[in-house]
C-alpha cells in the first residue's frame, strides 16, 4: 500500500496535540497529571508508529498524493456555502430567536440545494412544528428568543 | 433464580404501561423512517434523539433508544427491497435477494419477509439477553481497580480496530478520544485540568454533545460535499404483504441458523449487523434445497440475512450492558444515553436498577411486536419516506443536531462543543480515523483513570499492581487479541462477503 501525503496532515495534527496537552499538563499538581501523560505518551507512541510505517510503506510501495481520494467527488461550493449558512445559523440564533433563524436557514439551505417550493414549505413547517411539540411542550426547553421572540 | 423471574414479571408489567407503549410505537417509527433513509445511520439516529429522553423515567427513555436501534436495522431492509439501495450497512445482502424479488413483482412477499425475520431474529435474540447478562454481571462484580483499568483498554482496543483500515489509527483515534476525556476537573482531587478558563468545561466534554457533532453533525457536512443526487423511484407493488403457513414454515431453519449467527456476532465486541447480515444470507445459501434460486430472488436470502442482523441488537446490549463494553457505534451511543440518565454499565445494573433493567429488556422484547405490526402495515409509506432526497436531510438534521445539544443545558456552549466536535467528526472520517473510538475514549477515559489511579494509591505508586491478579492478564490477553482482531474480522469478512459480487450504495456513515 502506498503512503498517503495527506497522512502527514494527520500526524502532522496528532503531534500537535501531544505537544499542546504536554505543555499544558506542566501546570497540574503530579497527581493530576498523571493520567493525562500516560494519555498523552500513548498517542505520541502510535502516532510515531504511524509514521514509521508511512516511511516504510513510501519506500516499498511509493508515494501517492490521496488528495483525489479524501476529496474524490467533493463540490466545494455547496460544501462551503452550506457551511457559511450553518455558523450565520448559529450566530442568528442568538440576536433573531430560533423559530426565526431556524425559519431563515432551512428557506435559504432549502432553495440553494434547489429543492421545490412545495416541499421547502412543508419541511420547513414540520421541522419548526416538531420542535415545538416535542422540546418546547413535552420537554419545556427555553429556546433562544432572540429580540423578535 | 425466583428472584430473577419475579424480575421478569415484574418487568414486563413496567413495560406494558401507556407511557412506554407509546414509547415503543413512536421508537419503531422513528427508527424505522431513519433506517431506510439512506444516507443516515442508526447510530446517527439515536444519537439525535439522545436529548429527547432525558426527562423520561431511565427505563422509558432507554425503551425508546431501544426502539430506534431495532427499528433502524429493520428500516434498512425497505429501501435495500424497493430501491436496490440499503438504508444502513446491515441490510447490504437483503438487497441482493430483496430486489430480485422486486423486479419480479414480488416486492409485497420480499417485505414480508423481511418483517417476520426480522421479528424473529430480534425476538429470539432477547433470549441471550435475559440469560447471559446476570451471568456475565456476576463477574464483572469480582472487578477491583486494576481490573476496571484494564477492562477500559480492552473495550478501546476493541472498537479502535472497528470500522478503520488502519488498525493503528483506530488507535490513534482512541488514544485521541483518551486525552480529551481528561479535560475537565481531576475526578479524585478536582484540579482543573485543560479547561482553558471555561467554567462549562468543568464536568468535562459533554458526550451526548460529541456524539452528535461526531455521529449525526458531521454526516451532514459529508452529504453537502456531495452531489445531491435524486433517489430512484421505489417501486410499486400490488401482491400482498403477507406470508402464507407453509412459506413460514420452510423458512424456520434459516431463521433459527441465522439468529444463532447474529447473536454470537452480536456478543463478540468488534463485529456488528453489516457481518451478520452476509454470514445469515451465505448460510441460508448453503443450507437451501434450491440453491439455484439465489441471485435470482430467493426468499430465504432475504430470511437469512434480516433474521441476522436483528439477532445481533439483542447480542449485542450484553457486553454493554454488564462490562461497559460497547462492541459497536450504536451501543456506544446506547452506553451514552445510559450514562445520561445517571447509570453505570455494569454489575450494578443487575442489583440496585434491577427492576429498571428488567423494563428495559421486556420493552425490548415488546419492540419486536411493534416492529413487526409497524413494519408490515407502514411498508408502503416508509417506502416513499425513503426516496427523501439528501438536500431535505441536509437543513433539517443540521436543525436537529442545535437543538439537541441546546437542549442538554439550555446553553449555547453546548453547541458549539457539538460543532467543533461535528468538525472533528468530519475530518476524522475524511482521513479514516474512527469516531466510535473517540466516543468509547470519552465514555471509558474517566472510568480507566479512576481505576489506574485507584491502584496506584492502594499500592503506593507500584505499578505491579496492575499486573497482579489473573483477571488483570486475562483482560491484558483480551486486549491483545482486541488489537489483532481487526485482521481476523477483515479475513472473516473477505471470505463471507467475497463469495458475491456485490455492488451497492450504501451511503451512510457508520
Amino acid at each position: 500500500m502506498k503512503m498517503q501525503k495527506t497522512d502527514i496532515g494527520v500526524v502532522a495534527f496528532m503531534y500537535a496535540v501531544c505537544g499542546f496537552f504536554y505543555a499544558y499538563s506542566a501546570k497540574l499538581s503530579d497527581t493530576s497529571r498523571t493520567y493525562p501523560k500516560f494519555t498523552i505518551a500513548l498517542l505520541f507512541f502510535l502516532t510515531t508508529f504511524y509514521l514509521v510505517q508511512m516511511i516504510l510503506n513510501a519506500r516499498r510501495h511509493g508515494v501517492e498524493s490521496g488528495v483525489d481520494t479524501v476529496f474524490a467527488g467533493f463540490k466545494p461550493v455547496q460544501f462551503l456555502v452550506t457551511l457559511a449558512m450553518v455558523i450565520v445559523y448559529f450566530f442568528l440564533m442568538k440576536y433573531i430567536g430560533f423559530f426565526v433563524s431556524t425559519t431563515v436557514f432551512m428557506l435559504a439551505c432549502l432553495l440553494f440545494l434547489r429543492v421545490p417550493i412545495l416541499a421547502t414549505i412543508l419541511s420547513i413547517v414540520s421541522i419548526d412544528l416538531l420542535i415545538y411539540l416535542a422540546f418546547v411542550l413535552f420537554l419545556g426547553v427555553r429556546l433562544p428568543a432572540g429580540i423578535l421572540f | 433464580m425466583l428472584e430473577t423471574l419475579a424480575l421478569m414479571g415484574q418487568g414486563f408489567v413496567k413495560a406494558l404501561t401507556l407511557i412506554n407503549l407509546l414509547a415503543m410505537a413512536g421508537g419503531v417509527t422513528l427508527g424505522i423512517i431513519i433506517g431506510c433513509l439512506p444516507g443516515l445511520s442508526a447510530a446517527m439516529g439515536v444519537a439525535l434523539m439522545l436529548p429527547l429522553t432525558f426527562t423520561m423515567p431511565a427505563d422509558t427513555g432507554l425503551i425508546v433508544l431501544g426502539a430506534i436501534y431495532c427499528g433502524a436495522i429493520f428500516g434498512g431492509s425497505i429501501s435495500a427491497i424497493l430501491i436496490h439501495t440499503p438504508g444502513t450497512p446491515a441490510s447490504a445482502a437483503t438487497a441482493i435477494e430483496g430486489y430480485q424479488m422486486t423486479l419480479q413483482g414480488r416486492a409485497g412477499k420480499a417485505l414480508a419477509t423481511a418483517c417476520w425475520s426480522s421479528f424473529w431474529g430480534g425476538l429470539l435474540s432477547c433470549i441471550s439477553l435475559y440469560f447471559f447478562s446476570p451471568l456475565l454481571a456476576q463477574l464483572a462484580l469480582k472487578f477491583m481497580s486494576a481490573e476496571k483499568f484494564w477492562l477500559g483498554i480492552f473495550g478501546l482496543t476493541i472498537i479502535a480496530g472497528v470500522s478503520s483500515k488502519s488498525i493503528v489509527k483506530g488507535l490513534m483515534s482512541g488514544a485521541l478520544g483518551l486525552l480529551i476525556s481528561t479535560i475537565g476537573l481531576d475526578p479524585i482531587d478536582g484540579t482543573k485540568r485543560f479547561m482553558f478558563g471555561q467554567a462549562f468545561l468543568a464536568e468535562g466534554i459533554n458526550t451526548t454533545c460529541a456524539l452528535i457533532g461526531l455521529f449525526s453533525m458531521s454526516q451532514v457536512f459529508i452529504l453537502a460535499e456531495k452531489k445531491i443526487k435524486e433517489r430512484a423511484k421505489a417501486t410499486k407493488f400490488s401482491d400482498k404483504i403477507r406470508l402464507t403457513g407453509d412459506e413460514k414454515k420452510m423458512l424456520a431453519p434459516t431463521v433459527v441458523r441465522s439468529w444463532i449467527i447474529g447473536n454470537i456476532i452480536g456478543i463478540l465486541p468488534g463485529a456488528g449487523a453489516s457481518i451478520a447480515c452476509f454470514m445469515g444470507y451465505n448460510n441460508a445459501r448453503q443450507f437451501s434445497k434450491h440453491k439455484e434460486d439465489f441471485g435470482h430472488g430467493a426468499i430465504e436470502g432475504v430470511c437469512g440475512s434480516e433474521a441476522a442482523n436483528n439477532a445481533v441488537t439483542g447480542g449485542s446490549l450484553i457486553p454493554m450492558l454488564t462490562l461497559g463494553i460497547p462492541g459497536e457505534s450504536v451501543t456506544a451511543v446506547l452506553m451514552g444515553g445510559l450514562i445520561i440518565q445517571g447509570l453505570t454499565p455494569g454489575p450494578e445494573l443487575f442489583t440496585k436498577h434491577a427492576a429498571m433493567t428488567y423494563t428495559f429488556f421486556a420493552g425490548f422484547v415488546l419492540v419486536q411486536f411493534f416492529m413487526l405490526a409497524i413494519g408490515t402495515l407502514g411498508c408502503r409509506g416508509f417506502a416513499q419516506i425513503s426516496r427523501l432526497s439528501d438536500a431535505i436531510l441536509i437543513p433539517c438534521v443540521t436543525v436537529l443536531c442545535f437543538i439537541g445539544s441546546y437542549a442538554i443545558h439550555r446553553n449555547m456552549s453546548d453547541v458549539v462543543v457539538m460543532l467543533i466536535f461535528a468538525v472533528l467528526g468530519y475530518l476524522m472520517r475524511k482521513f479514516d480515523l474512527n469516531t466510535a473510538a473517540v466516543v468509547l475514549a470519552l465514555i471509558l477515559g474517566p472510568i480507566s483513570e479512576k481505576g489506574l489511579r485507584g491502584a496506584l494509591r492502594v499500592s503506593g505508586g507500584d505499578i505491579g499492581v496492575l499486573f497482579a491478579s489473573p483477571v488483570s492478564w486475562v483482560l491484558i490477553i483480551l486486549s491483545i487479541i482486541g488489537i489483532f482482531s481487526p485482521f481476523l474480522m477483515a479475513k472473516f469478512e473477505k471470505k463471507v462477503t467475497g463469495t458475491e459480487e456485490v455492488v451497492l450504495e450504501t451511503e451512510s456513515g457508520e
